[in-house]
């Protein structure tokens, strides 16, 4: 089975409390922070490793990033996968959504065919949860996300579980497919020693906009249908007074408050 | 009368005959768009897609519609994103509404998306903001960086604006007098059946026992500081003694101390609004302050003094979350007795 | 001088382990000390991923990295386990020295289990009769028939009832000069007259088991012979020289910096006079320290495996990366509970498990006193 895992490098959410806007500038300062495979992506890699593992074939790591991303797919090649196809281009940078969509879907065409994508569902850092259905859409494959489960049979029948509000969907359909994956769908492995080593040995492909062959009104801040305004930093502080002294005073003075509010008579 | 212009259209969940409550959280932002935005000319109209669904469409009328599109077929039952979005596609192309609001749910979060990109317009993800400029653009604020940052997100070029919303963003919004015409759209047309190409085999949905969690006036949350799934039983005890709910953090429901994933409070999770908020060995995490924002009081109880939590709380402890919790459960079941004994 | 850099691929391994650590390792550091348990389930699952054969060719089963990597594991483990970091410094102690002297056969049969962890090694030297004298061992070993047959007893050795595979020295009688030669031998668990014996109960480094080896007429083929006959004494000094000393010097920087960094954790929480005390001038102070102790160990001993790797002789700098490491471990955990007052001395906190594990790193693999002697005796030279 070939596939092509959508692989997302962002800052690692761990450290997102350090995330500040500029005051001067309004840019966003993430300095500093350690960039990551995008959580979900793991489980993404690891489903298709074990339909590797089930079927044969290859898995192919495709991602949107800077080209300094490179040790973050270096990571997902030494969890398993063969090769990895970096798009990147001054070009891509501020795309939304769509226009990220559309640079991964040209990507997948590129180094496919492929009988199955896989992604996250949602990243940690922008987080629309749009790629996964989009990419579909401009490669012309029916698409699920939400995957909390999925089993793929010989015959390319595809069962897929997934999640909805207080409960699940199930669905049926043949490949090929994309699926957006959730975390609840596995454990992802650790990486071994011999991944790590075999990984430094492993192809990464970057591409730019003429090897993907796409116009440049179509990418990027330029292509993307939707534009950024102002960003804020949502203001949650409060007046934050310390309760101090021994368990029994503090909860004296909680329970004053609970009456204050009425939620206690 | 001329025929009103339908400038938004809010395209509602149902799921076995039951209207998502974000559905008519969505409507009560479109209501007020329509009836505050002097650059926004034009009513609401929602769309409704399901199999014999007609008394959904009239319970929808009244939530300060003017037009309801109810499309009906055996086809629609269950959510299907290829049926669906096809129906919807089609409808968009013909009647070219100007903004399109979805619910973000499991279902919201495939068709949104795919509309977009057949539409190839602009979605906004999550809004916890909608309003019109001077201009008559739909401006949409949308969280990024689990809700430690928001953006402002404009869609200029491309029609319709589209925008999807998590439920509990926004409060359920009153009924209101007077009602919307319901138009019942003919299916043939608008469903083709070689759209399909996945089949629903199944849907299991089933509501949580106890009191839901966005529901609740008093909202306990416990966090990875617990500890333990016996100290997370002082908790419950704590919530049942309030009447309140218990909530909690990713790390605590990955423990398994929690009663399921439908306690999570965050951006992956629940948004809630309790009059008071008590987070127990809660570092404060953007994800999980994304939330809670609204709530009336928030208290935080963390042994470590710098924990973001405690800046974003009404009051603050420092100190063993386990001790200050068994002591307010000693508190509250004294003075319980007291008036009791009175 | 250049810096201490690590490569992109030693960076992935040290992001790796520390994953793996903080999923596995750390909610059972705990509890490893106080039952002193050695967690063989994670051992094994460690073994997967390599950790046990990291520096071992991959030929053999093993990771194909070096030394540098196996003390980013070491280091990383011991950040929060020291105790089951010991377990495995031991493990390779036996790899390394059937990597080193082994028969391509001997390899080949123990290597692939070892190195994927399947089995666990060990290498016995020490006896009561003498550590430090490595050349007052008692243990025999007489050739009879074509056989080996082994009497005596070993103490203090770690892994002693979990290895599957120990090396273990012992006198083979004496050399032209009359003075006692030494063999090595590879011993498999279960052989007859070879069982372990009294487990000790210490007070630091626990979870990984230390105790009494004995030998009673344990008769072996002549295939268990490891290395040249007369050269076991050499060849388990150089082992522990490489892999033991080097190992216990990157258990020390991981506590090091378990002081640093719940130090600093400390300072900031706890509250005084209304503020952290790491606003206090003093708490500063100790901090600091801390940091200079973490930061010079961590350079000793990361330099001094470099230098091994590349081949260089330099006993005197790994004696003197252990001796610091050891002896700077101990300290910043003193200093460590001594800035968090009462509360140090509480079970609550790790520091006081760290103290015991860094006292415990002081004689294993030669004390201090024969380390600053390794080093006098080449400074002097
Ligand atoms: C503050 C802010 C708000 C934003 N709001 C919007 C908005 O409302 N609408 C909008 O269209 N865009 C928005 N964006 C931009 C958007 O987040 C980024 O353009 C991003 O490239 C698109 O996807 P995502 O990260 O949201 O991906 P998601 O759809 O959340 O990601 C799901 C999965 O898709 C795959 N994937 C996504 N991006 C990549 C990639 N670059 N490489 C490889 N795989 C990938 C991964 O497998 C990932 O797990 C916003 C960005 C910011 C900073
Ligand atoms: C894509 C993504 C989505 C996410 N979505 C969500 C979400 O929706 N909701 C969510 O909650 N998280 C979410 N997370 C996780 C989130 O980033 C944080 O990791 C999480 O909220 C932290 O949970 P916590 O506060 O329980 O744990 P920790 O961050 O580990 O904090 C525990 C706190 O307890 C304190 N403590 C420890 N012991 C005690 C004691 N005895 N008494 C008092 N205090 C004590 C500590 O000082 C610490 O501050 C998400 C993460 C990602 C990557
Ligand atoms: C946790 C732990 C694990 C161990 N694991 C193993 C193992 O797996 N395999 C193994 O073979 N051994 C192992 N040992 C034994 C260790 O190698 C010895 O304890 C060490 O070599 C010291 O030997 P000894 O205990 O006999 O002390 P002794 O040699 O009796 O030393 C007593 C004192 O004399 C000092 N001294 C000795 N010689 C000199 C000298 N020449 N000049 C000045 N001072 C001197 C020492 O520094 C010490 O202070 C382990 C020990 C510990 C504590």
């Amino acid at each position: 089975m070939e596939i092509a895992v959508l692989l997302k490098p962002v800052p690692d959410p761990a450290q997102y409390d350090k995330i500040q806007i500029d005051p001067a500038t309004g840019i966003l300062v993430r300095e500093g922070l350690k960039t990551v495979i995008n959580p979900e992506d793991k489980h993404a890699l690891e489903a298709a490793l074990q339909l590797k593992e089930q079927y044969g074939g290859r898995v192919a790591l495709i991602g949107m990033a800077p080209a300094s991303a490179v040790e973050t797919f270096r990571e997902g090649l030494a969890m398993g996968a063969e090769e990895a196809f970096l798009c990147s281009d001054r070009a891509f940078a501020g795309a939304d959504s769509l226009a990220t969509s559309r640079v991964l879907a040209a990507a997948v065409k590129k180094a496919g065919p492929f009988d199955l994508v896989l992604s996250g569902s949602t990243s940690a850092d922008g987080g629309t949860a749009h790629v996964p259905s989009q990419v579909g859409e401009l490669l012309g494959f029916a698409h699920l996300t939400h995957v909390i489960q999925f089993e793929i049979g010989s015959d390319g029948l595809a069962s897929v579980r997934t999640k909805m509000e207080n409960g699940y969907r199930e669905s049926r359909g043949r490949l090929p497919l994309v699926l957006g994956i959730r975390r609840e769908l596995n454990t992802p492995r650790y990486i071994s020693l011999m991944g790590i080593m075999a990984a430094q040995g492993k192809p990464v492909h970057v591409w730019s906009l003429d090897d993907l062959g796409l116009d440049k009104g179509k990418v990027g801040l330029a292509g993307s249908p939707t534009q950024p305004g102002k960003l804020y930093q949502p203001d949650m502080k409060r007046k934050g007074e310390v309760l101090q002294g021994e368990a029994w005073e503090v909860a004296q003075r909680l329970v004053g408050i609970f009456r204050s509010t009425g939620i206690l008579g | 009368m001329a025929e009103k212009r339908l400038a938004i259209w809010v395209v509602v969940e149902q799921n076995q005959g039951k209207l998502a409550s974000v559905s008519i959280e969505v409507l009560g932002q479109a209501a007020r768009l329509v009836e505050t935005a002097s650059a926004l000319s034009g009513g609401v109209a929602v769309v409704l897609l399901g199999d014999q669904v007609g008394d959904l469409a009239e319970e929808l009328s009244a939530y300060g519609v003017d037009q309801v599109y109810w499309v009906d077929d055996p086809r629609l039952k269950h959510y299907q994103n290829d049926s669906y979005s096809g129906v919807l596609q089609r409808l968009v192309e013909r009647e070219k509404p100007d903004i399109l609001l979805f619910g973000a749910t499991g279902a919201g979060e495939e068709l949104a998306p795919t509309l977009a990109a057949r539409l190839s317009t602009g979605l906004a993800a999550h809004c916890t903001g909608l309003d019109v400029n001077a201009d008559g653009q739909l401006v949409m604020k949308v969280p990024a960086f689990g809700g430690r940052v928001l953006g402002e997100i404009f869609c200029p070029n491309t029609r319709p604006q589209m925008a999807s919303i998590k439920p509990g963003t926004f409060t359920v919004p009153q009924r209101r007098a007077g009602r919307g015409e319901i138009v019942r759209e003919d299916a043939s047309s608008l469903l083709l059946d070689t759209d399909i190409r996945l089949t629903t085999v199944d849907v299991l949905q089933s509501e949580p026992l106890g009191l839901p969690l966005e529901k609740a006036d008093v909202v306990i949350a416990g966090g990875y500081g617990m500890g333990s799934k016996k100290n997370w039983g002082l908790l419950e005890q704590l919530a049942a003694e309030l009447q309140g709910a218990v909530g909690c953090t990713r790390p605590a429901l990955d423990e398994g101390w929690t009663a399921g994933e439908h306690t999570m409070i965050g951006t992956s999770g629940k948004t809630v609004r309790p009059k008071v908020y008590l987070g127990c060995g809660i570092s404060g995490a953007a994800h999980h302050a994304a939330g809670i924002k609204d709530s009336g009081v928030i208290i935080n109880v963390n042994r470590d003094a710098l924990a973001p939590a405690h800046a974003y709380s009404d009051y603050c402890v420092t100190a063993d979350a386990k001790k200050v919790v068994e002591a307010l459960l000693e508190e509250i079941r004294r003075t319980k007795n007291e008036k009791r004994g009175r | 001088m250049p810096e201490l850099k690590f490569s992109e691929a030693q960076e992935m391994l040290r992001k790796v382990v520390r994953e793996f650590v903080e999923k596995e390792v750390v909610p059972i550091a705990h509890r490893i000390d106080v039952e002193n348990e050695c967690p063989v389930d994670v051992f094994k699952k460690m073994g997967t991923l390599g950790f046990a054969g990291v520096f071992v060719p991959q030929e053999y089963g093993g990771a194909g990295m070096g030394l540098t990597e196996r003390a980013i594991i070491l280091e990383e483990i011991s950040r929060h386990a020291a105790g089951f970091a010991m377990i495995l410094m031991t493990h390779h102690l036996g790899v390394e020295a059937i990597l080193s002297y082994g028969t391509e056969e001997q390899k080949r049969k123990y290597l692939p289990d070892l190195a994927s962890g399947r089995k666990i090694g060990g290498l016995a030297v020490t006896e009561p009769s003498g550590g430090s004298d490595v050349g007052g061992q008692q243990t025999s070993a007489e050739f009879k028939d074509g056989r080996w047959v082994l009497n005596g007893r070993k103490c203090f050795i770690t892994n002693s009832s979990n290895a599957d595979v120990t090396v273990v020295t012992a006198r083979t009688g004496e050399d032209a000069k009359g003075r006692p030669a030494f063999g090595a031998f590879i011993l498999e668990a279960g052989t007859p007259g070879f069982a372990p014996g009294r487990e000790e109960n210490k007070f630091g480094l626990r979870g990984s088991g230390t105790g009494d080896l004995l030998l009673n007429d344990c008769e072996v083929g002549e295939e268990a012979l490891l290395g040249a006959q007369g050269n076991g004494a050499k060849l388990a000094l150089a082992t522990i020289a490489k892999v033991g000393r080097t190992g216990m010097s990157a258990i020390s920087v991981g506590i090091l910096r378990g002081c640093l960094e719940e130090g600093v954790k400390f300072a900031k929480e706890r509250i005084l006079y209304g503020k952290p005390i790491a606003k206090l001038q003093a708490i500063q102070l100790e901090i600091a320290q801390n940091r200079v102790d973490y930061e010079a160990a961590r350079l000793l001993t990361y330099q001094a495996i470099g230098l091994k790797e590349s081949g260089a002789n330099c006993d005197a700098e790994i004696a003197a990366a252990k001796y610091f490491s050891t002896e700077a471990a101990v300290r910043s955990a003193k200093r460590t509970i001594d800035l968090m007052g009462g509360y140090g001395v509480m079970n609550d906190y790790p520091v006081g498990r760290y103290l015991r594990d860094a006292m415990a790193t002081i004689p294993s693999g030669g004390t201090s006193h024969v380390m600053q002697l390794v080093i006098a005796g080449q400074t002097l030279a």
